[in-house]
């Protein structure tokens, strides 16, 4: 029982700890919270890895003739 | 500059490489890699919430850009280079979730209750602990039906304009302002469930 209490407060602490951490923030509508979302997101650096690899084993497609006498 | 320097710094385990927040990729097709950099996170983060898990969107993301590589000596730039990889995710996902015979629990009937809840799509949503919000909105998200989850998204990104989003979901400009009002309302009550 003391043990569960214990448990309790910690767990207490631990939620304040958060929720200080992470002040409550209004968003004026979807577009705006899933920006905030997006900006959140950080893509993980082995996808980079695996398409060098991948592209490695692709020809890089050929420069299309109107790119090699305009340039671009 | 500084890109290439962390590159060749880092040759020996380019999986720690990353430039300015981005990964950093070399790659021999002009201009793919900074194509990359600058489109990875917005086409990530659609992929991570169409699909709903994070090893579904890092394999996506690297199909998507795989796919890009191969069709990139012919893109002539009809369309921004965002909606070009934007349209190949999109299709990409799609046939994801019908290969996976993906559920859609929402059905019409159930949509238009959630239309007509309390919540307006011009109510503030408030966020009281932002550590779950990821989980929150991937929550919503799955409640809304696919094409509101897509124009939701795609709204999201202030990069596209109404009539590149039109076209990718292969509407009018007009239908997809009316179908986004519904969507936003959608969502916001949606949203307030997941508390």
């Amino acid at each position: 029982m003391k043990q569960q209490t214990k448990l309790s407060q910690k767990q207490e602490t631990v939620a304040e700890h958060q929720t200080q951490s992470n002040p409550a923030r209004e968003f004026a509508n979807s577009d705006e919270l899933l920006r905030f979302d997006a900006a959140q997101t950080t893509v993980p650096p082995e996808i980079a890895q695996r398409l060098q690899k991948s592209a490695a084993n692709i020809p890089a497609a050929p420069r299309p003739w109107w790119k090699t006498l305009f340039g671009g | 500059m500084v890109c290439q320097t962390v590159v060749e710094s880092l040759v020996e385990n380019p999986i720690e490489a990353e430039c300015a927040g981005r990964p950093v990729l070399e790659l021999e097709s002009d201009g793919f890699a900074e194509l990359y950099q600058a489109h990875s996170r917005e086409i990530f983060y659609l992929t991570l919430r169409l699909l709903g898990e994070t090893h579904k969107a890092e394999d996506a993301t690297h199909d998507v850009f795989l796919k890009a590589y191969k069709k990139w000596g012919g893109f002539r730039g009809d369309s921004s280079a965002r909606a070009w990889l934007y349209r190949i995710a999109i299709n990409h996902c799609s046939n994801l979730r019908q290969s996976w015979h993906s559920r859609n629990l929402v059905t019409g009937a159930e949509e238009a209750i959630w239309e007509n809840a309390t919540a307006k799509s011009d109510s503030p949503l408030r966020v009281l602990e932002t550590k779950e919000l990821g989980q929150r909105i991937q929550k919503t998200l799955d409640a809304l039906s696919d094409e509101y989850r897509l124009l939701l998204l795609l709204v999201a990104d202030e990069e596209l304009s109404y009539d590149e989003i039109a076209a990718l979901v292969g509407q009018t400009t007009d239908a997809v302002r009316g179908k986004l009002h519904r969507a936003r309302k959608a969502f916001a009550a949606h949203f307030e469930k997941t508390v």
